[in-house]
């Protein structure tokens, strides 16, 4: 049974190092990924809108297969880890061929060699290294690195360019691995939640969006909040005034927009929402009358003393949305913004007396105080009653980030030289023709980009001609069947 | 002498029918520019707006379609020289019309599916011309060009008005993202249609042909009986409110159906008469007998003139009129700006029917004018080649984009799982050419498959799945 044992992870391993398990893995994660849109997805919609969207059973089953969250389904992980597995293995079975065509280049020139290249043209000498010296001066003049090779007694050239571009499709695949491991570490070590906090408000425990709650090791603090609109009325710009603070102290402090987070400790605060707390006065606008009927204007805050004159001060103490009045009392009915009270205290200076006054603008009623000699006045319009602004903050903790950024731009880079970045190599050895005459020949090749290459290569061979004619001591005849090409600076 | 005479005299005709289009062509371009011109100087606008940029753009769209399509038939020279002239002017209205609302709105126009689609049909028309200057492919306006007459039609349908920027656009990596991807698709598109210039070349049978057109177009139209006739014959589409130019919706995410009488039936009729051709088709095969191509090739001429028939039926009758709902009572009005997506695959299906009767009458021709089947495969795989690096960057800048935005670089919305079901798909090409050696036909098939692909995440995800990426 040794057979089995050794057989099975090389059988494992010729699965998964096979180009074609790879391109089936890719195509069950397309209909993987493709399920996952079509199908509505757990975490994105309610329980009720999947309810409605599907009968009981569809449910039960899609939930059995994981189908209404796909993306975080154990066996889609499956399926990624094992599309890494397959691109590591691919890799190392074909990385160590590359790396030797990349660290030993093949610069002989054996007869079996020069027939299969595809690019070879033969240029009669009269002597050999007097033929190479002048490619070599062409090929140099023209920016080619030149290497001489002397094999089997034939003393040649060897040059190349960008060999760095064969390693490229490593490159990208190793970005690819980079971006998984990313993703993985966010998966393990991330998290991400939520954070209303009103103005003035200080907060460090944010609601997971895996459900239950964390207190981070420091707090956030909301100075200000707001909404800009557009003539139109549509939403331009939501900001919030925010500052970080640790151990009792303001560390940080910015105002972020929605495209512009706060990043504190890995910790980023996006400007994910804004909407007004219907339980919560920020500030009321109303006036009070003295005694001898004067008027004054008189802005409140949530439990903040403001001097009426120098005898007293009031304050606003209790806002309900909703209340009802029994028997001289103000109780609260609901939540809903239908019949509002502001609790007022006033406060006598002199005798620290305190009296609670009611003001109820939906019946135009004011309830308490009337032996006082202050008298308060109900607000007069909506824009009076200012509510607080909550905002909603978006918090991530994401450390794979940078695994990922680093491989977008790893992939970037090497796609640019996968696609772009043409391995060129040319061979000039000086032989013996068919007919035995001694001639130089050249030979190219190109791993892409051919017909690019041709021209590349019909240029060489140009310079090198014309090379070869200048240092001749009797210039040739310009040959007729082949217009002369002159290149900048060759001639 | 008497023969030379006849000679003298046969030639005329010929070179007159090759000068007939061109006339024709750029008759209907004078009349429909000067119509428009009345329209404006009756109307008193400015002669300066992006809609009557768009509209000198669409005009000469259509006529460098036609004309391209005319060398297609007649593999007259002179004709692709006009083609291309017409192309760089629409591309010149069409740079106006996006200069135009960039400086009203003062930002690029890159925000809803209108400005997304006016770009990509520029970035269509620039890539026309350079497969067309460098690579030599001289015919590829027949196809990119009606793809870019179908696109601003559907613009002309689709609420156009400029709108102020959500706070989650305003981001310097909306415009890298969008360029990105409408360069990206807009290569896409063009190495679909080498690759089907290439199916051409390489002797790909005209019946195969016949079969693909025909089934998109049965496709097309059964997708439209299925989902929208009604009982007793009516057509449904959707209620449209002309002074808000919106759709009506009854309630959150509930759009008012109307019902269009009868005319169901008419698209019952189509539906059946696109089928048929590949039905002949399958019959023609099974039996082996090539009669049944023949059949099927009449068939295909009396689906097109059906098809016409329908849109025809369909513009004088959706066109500003008011119906019954089945949901709400009264009558509610609807107009055509309502069905952007009906109107735009009945197009397409005339295109792809066109195109096929092209191909039947001159397929000679055609592969004498094309370049080699090879040279066809080497640009197609040069094309994926720009787009799909393009395409990289599109999804890495969304990322990022969604990272500073949502807070997350990846959240598998709707349209970053399908742009990475794109990539994969074209990453699954260059394996398959690089590493298994697939030239020709697969290699072509799966660029068409891939250009599938794109249309669905860029149009198909934003009307047919919910998600964050809502914008368009």
């Amino acid at each position: 049974m040794a057979f089995s044992l050794s057989y099975i992870p090389k059988r494992i391993h010729k699965t998964f190092a096979n180009l074609r398990t790879g391109i089936v893995l890719l195509i069950l994660v397309v209909i993987a990924s493709a399920m996952g849109t079509f199908v509505l997805q757990r975490p994105a919609t309610d329980a009720d809108k999947l309810a409605q969207a599907y009968s009981p059973n569809t449910l039960r089953w899609l939930d059995r297969f994981m189908l209404t969250d796909v993306f975080h389904s154990w066996w889609f992980l499956t399926l990624l880890g094992l599309v890494s597995l397959s691109i590591v293995l691919v890799s190392i079975d074909r990385f160590p061929n590359a790396w030797r065509f990349y660290a030993r280049p093949y610069r002989k020139t054996d007869w079996h060699f020069r027939a299969a290249l595809p690019h070879k043209v033969e240029l009669p000498i009269k002597n050999a290294d007097d033929g190479l010296n002048a490619a070599e001066r062409a090929l140099k003049k023209l920016g080619w690195p030149v290497d001489r090779v002397a094999y089997k007694n034939e003393p040649s050239l060897y040059s190349e360019r960008h060999r760095f571009s064969v390693m490229a499709v490593y490159i990208v695949h190793a970005s690819l691995l980079l971006i998984f491991a990313g993703g993985i570490v966010d998966g393990i070590f991330g998290y991400s939640g939520f954070l209303a906090l009103h103005k003035g408000q200080t907060g460090n425990v944010i609601e997971l969006r895996s459900g239950g709650k964390k207190q981070l090791p420091f707090a956030l603090k909301c100075y200000a909040a707001g909404q800009e609109n557009y003539a139109d009325g549509s939403p331009k710009k939501w900001w919030s005034k925010l500052a970080v603070v640790q151990d009792g102290k303001e560390v940080e402090s910015k105002q972020i927009v929605v495209n512009d987070p706060l990043v504190y400790q890995g910790l980023r605060f996006y400007q994910s929402s804004y909407w007004l707390d219907n339980h919560t006065v920020d500030s009321l606008q109303i006036a009070w009358v003295a005694k001898d009927g004067k008027e004054t204007p008189l802005q409140l805050q949530m439990n903040q003393p403001v001097a009426l004159d120098g005898n007293a001060t009031v304050a606003l103490v209790d806002y309900i949305p909703n209340a009802f009045v029994r028997d001289g009392q103000v109780f609260k009915k609901s939540d809903d913004i239908e019949n509002l009270a502001f609790g007022l205290e006033v406060k006598d200076r002199a005798t620290a007396e305190v009296t609670k006054v009611w003001l109820l603008p939906a019946q135009g009623a004011v309830l308490g105080g009337e032996n006082l000699n202050y008298q308060f006045k109900n607000p007069t319009s909506a824009q009076d009653i200012a509510l607080a602004a909550i905002t909603g903050l978006e918090v991530s903790h994401e450390p794979g980030q940078w695994l990922v950024w680093a491989g977008v731009l790893l992939m970037s880079a090497g796609l640019g030289v996968a696609f772009y970045m043409v391995h060129m190599r040319l061979w000039v050895v000086a032989i013996p023709d068919a007919n035995g005459k001694l001639v130089l020949w050249i030979g190219g090749q190109a791993n892409k980009n051919r017909d690019r290459f041709e021209q590349k290569f019909n240029d060489v061979v140009e310079g090198i001609r014309s090379e070869l004619e200048s240092a001749s001591a009797t210039p040739r005849p310009a040959r007729k069947e082949q217009p002369e090409r002159t290149l900048a600076g060759v001639k | 002498m008497a023969t030379r005479a006849r000679v003298v005299r046969m030639e005329p005709p010929a070179a007159t029918g090759g000068n007939a289009l061109l006339v024709l062509v750029g008759l209907s371009v004078v009349f429909l520019l000067i119509v428009a011109l009345l329209g404006v100087a009756k109307s008193g606008g400015s002669l300066i707006s992006e809609s009557n940029f768009l509209y000198v753009a669409l005009i000469f769209y259509a006529g460098a379609g036609a004309l391209y399509m005319g060398f297609g038939v007649t593999g007259t020279p002179r004709y692709v020289r006009y083609a291309s002239v017409a192309t760089s002017i629409g591309l010149v209205a069409n740079t106006l019309a996006v200069a135009h609302r960039w400086y009203l709105s003062g930002r690029p126009p890159f925000a809803s599916i209108y400005e997304m689609l006016l770009s990509f049909v520029w970035a269509v028309a620039a890539m026309t011309l350079i497969a067309e200057k460098k690579f030599g492919v001289k015919i590829i306006g027949s196809i990119t060009m009606p793809l870019a007459v179908v696109c601003v039609i559907l613009m002309q349908l689709l609420p156009s008005e400029v709108r102020p920027l959500v706070p989650a656009l305003q981001s310097t990596w909306l415009h890298v993202h969008v360029t990105l991807a409408m360069l990206s698709y807009a290569a896409c598109a063009l190495s679909c249609a080498l690759a089907m210039m290439f199916l051409i070349q390489d002797n790909f049978q005209t019946e195969s042909f016949l079969a693909w057109t025909s089934a998109m177009v049965s496709a097309i139209y059964v997708g439209i009986v299925a989902t929208r006739f009604e009982r007793w014959g009516g057509l449904s589409v959707t209620g449209w409110d002309a002074q808000t130019k919106s759709d009506i919706f009854l309630g959150r995410g509930m759009r008012l159906f109307v019902t269009v009488p009868d005319l169901g039936w008419l698209f019952v009729i189509a539906a059946l008469a696109a089928i048929a051709p590949l039905l002949l088709y399958f019959a023609g095969r099974v039996k082996n007998d090539g009669a049944f191509y023949g059949t099927a090739n009449k068939a295909v001429f009396i689906s097109i003139l059906l098809q016409l028939v329908v849109v025809a039926a369909f513009v004088l009758r959706v066109r500003d009129a008011a119906y019954p709902s089945p949901d709400q009572d009264g009558l509610f009005p609807t107009s055509l700006a309502a069905s952007p997506f009906l109107l735009g695959g009945m197009v397409t299906g005339i295109f792809a029917s066109l195109l096929y009767l092209m191909l039947l009458w001159r397929r000679t021709d055609l592969q004498g004018l094309l370049p080699s089947a090879d040279t066809l495969d080497r640009v197609t795989y040069k094309t994926i080649g720009i787009a799909f690096p393009l395409l990289t960057g599109m999804i890495a800048a969304g990322a990022y984009w969604a990272n500073r935005t949502w807070g997350s670089y990846w959240s598998w919305d709707p349209k970053e799982t399908w742009a990475a079901i794109t990539w994969l798909v074209y990453a699954g090409y260059l394996h398959m050419r690089i590493t298994r050696g697939w030239r020709g036909r697969r290699a072509a098939y799966f660029a068409i498959l891939g250009f599938g692909v794109v249309i669905f995440t860029f149009l198909g995800v934003t009307y047919l799945l919910p998600g964050l990426h809502a914008y368009a």
